[in-house]
């Protein structure tokens, strides 16, 4: 048998093998998940930002039709250990997160009571009987007052509302902005936001008093790091508690964190011996889960006269709500505004100071991009702040200040150690049409239409190995992950993995990587992932990681899986190890008409009795479990451009042309890369033009429906270019870089930088996103 | 977002779904588009929904002189793919792309905006304009008559609405229709609607109606006699700022709100000037 090539399935663009699945209506998801005896639960939520809970009156509700029990903080202290995000980070405070309010709450939304019953609808009827009375504490829903010492204080077990401050540090700042020849500065806002994943959480745990054990089925991101935390939490033993991520309709970070929902389902099931469904509907969405992206950065840039930069200076206050969140803290997002803000760019000299200060708001976590959407936007603006000052091209402006080929590795002013990438190239990239753009630009200005063109470039560090930990000094460990590759008697190979897919098409790529190693189709594998059953340890998905980290592991483990189907078939061929190949399902003599099917192969090893002798039937495993850890992490750069146009009169923006170049290292399907990258840059113009969580002064939630809270449909998204550029990446087993969040990383600066361009004529820095209609409408009519 | 128990009943003739809506808190169920959503967020819970999609012949599309009669179960999407329509009253049809979404349109129907009564909506404001008749099972209300405030109409509790009645336009009317809104499908932040007939290039009948801004829709009578020739415009769009009282909201200020009719209206009536002959 002699074929030719092996199957080149890294970089294909193989179609989803879940979209027919997922198309048909034949997922799984939560909700489709209806266990016999199941309960229903309801909370009464606070309708107060931050008060004292005095009385809570449930004896008419416990009357209700349909009512199997009734729960409040008290009622469930005992059955179970409370827990907090910590940090080894000098100057943070951890909160409390509580399932239930006890004593007070802390924003609008927060669980008070819960109320189980035969269905959901009995539920929500009673929980309408319940009377809770609160005594008022004080308004805390601003940030910049909260940071003041005289606050009124969300946890006085911390004695601050500064939950995390952080400062990094090079050069001498004061000196360099006191030579510089230029100087920008400006007050940014970045407001808040929330992830808006097509599915809602939800949650079903079910318990077996028989074998004490409880199985939590989650719209988690991370059913790893939720099932030690519930381990800790309920004191049941790792391998009596699953953790089990069904089908998931979205995540976006929204659903990478432990939910007081979720430990409370588990409570409830264990102690009412039935099954327990929870599954947030919209308006919970929109007021519990974490919110993100609210910031006020104050930031100046200095430069010479040439326009290299000199030294940049930024203090930034992160409103992060009212809780520091498991695992990940409060600290995450704010982190990282401070540490990434000097981008792509050599900074001398840098002075970055960071506060994260508790409100009386929904807390605030992990949503795609994580803290570099703000950082992004503040120094692109920045750039073009200072470009336009010394009459440069923003082009021009990025290309001499940009980290050159010849610098890598090259350590930021915050301490990021960027990796060779192609940082100039994906510049390059979306400027090969530049010039026409500009041309395009001045025929429309003739015409008395507001076009304006946007760069934005960025780099960030995705995969992240055990060097780096996700969020500053979390004792979690998200450096590493598993994967099991096994062939089984049939000849079928599973891969196990401890990520968890929300829709990223992780089944596809992984099975990609694991048939193209071990030399079967991609149809042969089956992806088992979602389960923190599957593998000893693994932490989920989220931060740019699954491709790397659980692709790499895939490798290691195909690869000393493939080892063995090779000596297994030398064996069974009389053959030469070096002379037997596997591709396309088979494995075969190379240039001879002798192989066999893997499902042959897989008979002979494991059920013909005698087709192997014992010392070599001994030594053959068709199962092998690799870790991998990228140690430092991968570089991922691109670069952005955006061409929008602003209606004179009504102030409508519309997007009309967008432009993507990235480098993820090695593409494994170009489909789903694509796929990424819009969905993403769709994320990132709602954070631009359209997306604004609302609060009133009292902290209640204004934007508590879709009809409030706007998300880009697809008609204000245009058509996109993307380009790949595949910078070769040494010392790691496939050559990934991580690439799932960097669309809404680069979109809000390109779009605000766009909009700036287009008002040039009359001055208007766009320094507020997102820049609504009636923001327009006020700096307009303010000139 | 669970609705609390009610009572559902489908009556297949008229006289009874009227009979059915004497009950207390009975509330009749067009095509759901607003009532469920407000029943599910609890906002309304009415303890009896009488579902009047199963009487026959409610929803239609028929040609009267040269009006049209649309039956109020009549669909926002069958209207919109109606020839029709597009034939006698292109300002309809161009409307109806801003009715929400294709979702929407396919189960939402006229009757139940109209009733509904949104001043954001799209149906109220473009009845206003055509000068309908709405007729119900009690009597014929002028479309001018048939808002008191935003949600609020003329209707008895037990009053249903079975059929709008649009008069035929003018020979050579033009007509403009200009809407602004967040996104593609949203309720408009402000919407401007204008017909016109010109002689000898003088405006001699003009109607000019904003929705969105202002409690119910508005016809603009001051800046309708304030446009005679097309260098009028402009004044005419300046005194439509002036006649509205629109409200602040989450997603546009009063000022605003006030500046994008001026812009509209100056949209509106220039694309209708240009359409009439």
């Amino acid at each position: 048998m002699e074929i030719d090539a092996r199957p080149k399935m890294i970089g294909a663009r193989v179609q989803r093998l879940e979209d027919p699945r997922l198309l048909a209506g034949q997922g799984r998801f939560i909700d489709d998940l209806n266990l016999p005896r199941m309960l229903h639960i309801a909370f009464v939520r606070s309708d107060h930002a931050h008060a004292r809970i005095l009385e809570i009156d449930s004896a008419d509700a416990a009357a209700k039709p349909g009512v199997a029990a009734i729960f409040t903080a008290p009622d469930i202290a005992g059955l179970w250990n409370p827990i907090r995000a910590t940090s080894r980070m000098a100057d943070y405070h951890a909160t409390e997160l509580p399932v239930l309010a006890h004593d007070k709450v802390r924003y609008v939304g927060e669980a008070v009571v819960a109320v189980v019953a035969e269905n959901r609808y009995l539920a929500e009827d009673a929980a309408e009987q319940i009377m809770v009375s609160y005594e008022p504490l004080g308004d805390a829903i601003d940030a910049i007052a909260n940071a003041k010492a005289d606050a009124p204080l969300l946890h006085d077990d911390a004695g601050t509302n500064v939950l995390a401050a952080r400062t990094f540090h090079r050069g001498d700042v004061d000196a360099a902005l006191a030579e510089a020849s230029v100087r920008v500065s400006g007050n940014f806002r970045m407001h808040r936001k929330t992830p808006t994943a097509m599915e809602n959480r939800g949650y079903v745990a079910d318990y077996d008093p028989g074998r004490r054990a409880l199985t939590l089925h989650s719209t988690t991101q991370i059913p790893g790091i939720v099932r030690d935390a519930l381990v800790e939490m309920l004191d049941i033993p790792g391998n009596r508690l699953r953790v089990v991520a069904p089908d998931v309709g979205g995540g976006f970070g929204g659903k990478g964190a432990l939910y007081p929902e979720e430990v409370l389902v588990c409570i409830i099931a264990r102690q009412l011996g039935r099954p327990v469904k929870w599954l947030s509907d919209r308006l919970e969405d929109l007021m519990t889960t974490n919110q993100a992206f609210d910031e006020h950065v104050a930031a100046e840039l200095a430069c010479d006269g040439e326009g290299h930069i000199l030294g940049l200076r930024a203090e930034v206050i992160g409103d992060v709500g009212a809780y520091s969140v498991y695992p990940w803290t409060a600290a995450i997002e704010p982190v990282q505004v401070v540490s990434f803000l000097p981008g792509p760019y050599r900074v001398p000299n840098y002075l970055g100071r960071v506060r994260a200060v508790a409100t009386s708001k929904t807390p605030t976590g992990a949503y795609r991009g994580v803290g570099r959407p703000i950082s992004t936007f503040v120094m692109e603006r920045l750039m073009d702040m200072a470009a336009a000052k010394l009459s440069l091209d923003p082009l021009e402006m990025r290309r001499r200040n940009m980290v050159q080929a010849d610098e890598f590795p090259y350590k930021t002013a915050s301490g990021i150690v960027w990796d060779r990438a192609g940082f100039m190239e994906c510049l390059d990239k979306v400027a090969s049409s530049y010039e026409s753009l500009r041309r395009d630009q001045t025929a429309a200005r003739a015409q008395g239409r507001w076009v304006g063109i946007g760069l934005a470039s960025y780099a960030e560090l995705t995969g992240l190995g055990s060097r780096i930990a996700v969020a500053p000094g979390m004792p979690v460990n998200t450096g590493t992950e598993t994967a099991t590759v096994r062939i089984d008697s049939t000849g079928a190979v599973s891969a196990y993995f401890g990520i968890a897919s929300q829709g990223q098409g992780l089944e596809t790529t992984l099975a990609q990587v694991v048939a193209e190693e071990l030399g079967v189709r991609v149809e042969d594998v089956d992806v088992i992932q979602g389960d923190s059953a599957a593998v000893a340890h693994g932490t989920g998905t989220y931060a740019s990681r699954s491709t790397v980290l659980a692709g790499g592991a895939a490798i290691n483990a195909a690869r000393a899986v493939r080892e063995h189907v090779i000596k297994a078939a030398a064996h069974i061929f009389e053959a030469d190890e070096g002379d037997v190949d596997a591709a396309d399902g088979q494995v075969f003599v190379k240039g001879t008409d002798r192989g066999m099917s893997f499902r042959e192969l897989a008979r002979a090893v494991y059920s013909e009795m005698g087709r192997l002798p014992k010392d070599i039937r001994e030594n053959i495993e068709l199962e092998a479990t690799r870790m991998y850890d990228p140690y430092f992490g991968t570089t991922t750069p691109a670069s952005h451009l955006a061409v929008v146009e602003v209606d004179p009169e009504t102030y409508q923006v519309t997007v009309q042309n967008y432009v993507v170049a990235e480098d993820c290292g090695r593409v494994i399907n170009p489909l789903i890369v694509d796929g990424q990258v819009h969905g993403g840059v769709a994320q990132g113009i709602g954070a631009a033009l359209m997306e604004e969580v609302v609060h009133d002064g009292a902290g209640q939630i204004q934007t508590a429906s879709l009809m409030d809270y706007v998300v880009p449909t697809a008609a204000e998204i245009p058509a996109m270019q993307v380009h790949h550029l595949e910078t070769v990446l040494p010392d790691n087993p496939g050559g990934f870089r991580g690439m799932g969040e960097g669309g809404t990383i680069g979109a809000p600066a390109a779009i605000a930088n766009a909009i700036t361009d287009a008002l040039a004529p009359m001055g208007i820095d766009i320094n507020e996103l997102p820049i609504t209609p009636e923001r327009l409408f006020r700096l307009i009519d303010g000139k | 977002m669970k609705p609390p128990a009610f009572e559902y009943l489908a009556p297949v003739s008229l006289e009874a779904a009227v009979a059915a809506l004497s009950n207390e808190d009975a509330k009749v169920l067009a095509g759901g588009q607003s009532l469920v959503p407000m029943m599910n967020f609890r906002l309304l819970a009415p303890s009896l929904l009488v579902d009047i999609s199963r009487i026959p012949d409610l929803a239609y599309i028929t040609e009267d002189g040269d009006g049209l009669r649309i039956g109020a179960m009549t669909r926002h999407h069958a209207v919109e793919m109606s020839d029709v329509v597009r034939q006698r009253f292109p300002v309809l049809h161009a409307a109806m792309a801003h009715v929400a979404h294709l979702a929407i349109r396919n189960r939402g129907t006229i009757g139940g905006s109209l009733c509904h009564g949104d001043p954001a909506a799209e149906w109220p404001g473009l009845v206003l304009l055509l000068n309908a008749q709405l007729k119900t099972t009690k009597r014929t209300i002028p479309a001018g008559d048939f808002y008191h405030g935003a949600l609020a109409t003329d209707l008895a509790d037990d009053e249903i609405l079975i059929e709008i009645q649009f008069p035929g336009l003018a020979p050579g009317t033009g007509w403009g229709f200009e809407e602004m809104a967040r996104r593609s499908g949203d309720f408009a932040l402000a919407a401007v609607a204008a017909t016109i007939c010109l002689s000898d290039d003088r405006a001699t009948e003009v109607r000019i109606v904003v929705i969105g801004a202002h409690a119910t829709p508005l016809r603009l009578t001051a800046a309708e006699g304030l446009l005679t020739d097309h260098v009028s415009i402009g004044a005419a769009a300046d005194a439509a700022m002036q006649e509205i009282s629109p409200d602040s909201d989450l997603h546009a200020s009063a000022d605003y709100r006030r500046h994008l009719v001026g812009v509209l209206t100056k949209r509106a009536l220039a694309a209708a000037w240009k359409r009439a002959a």
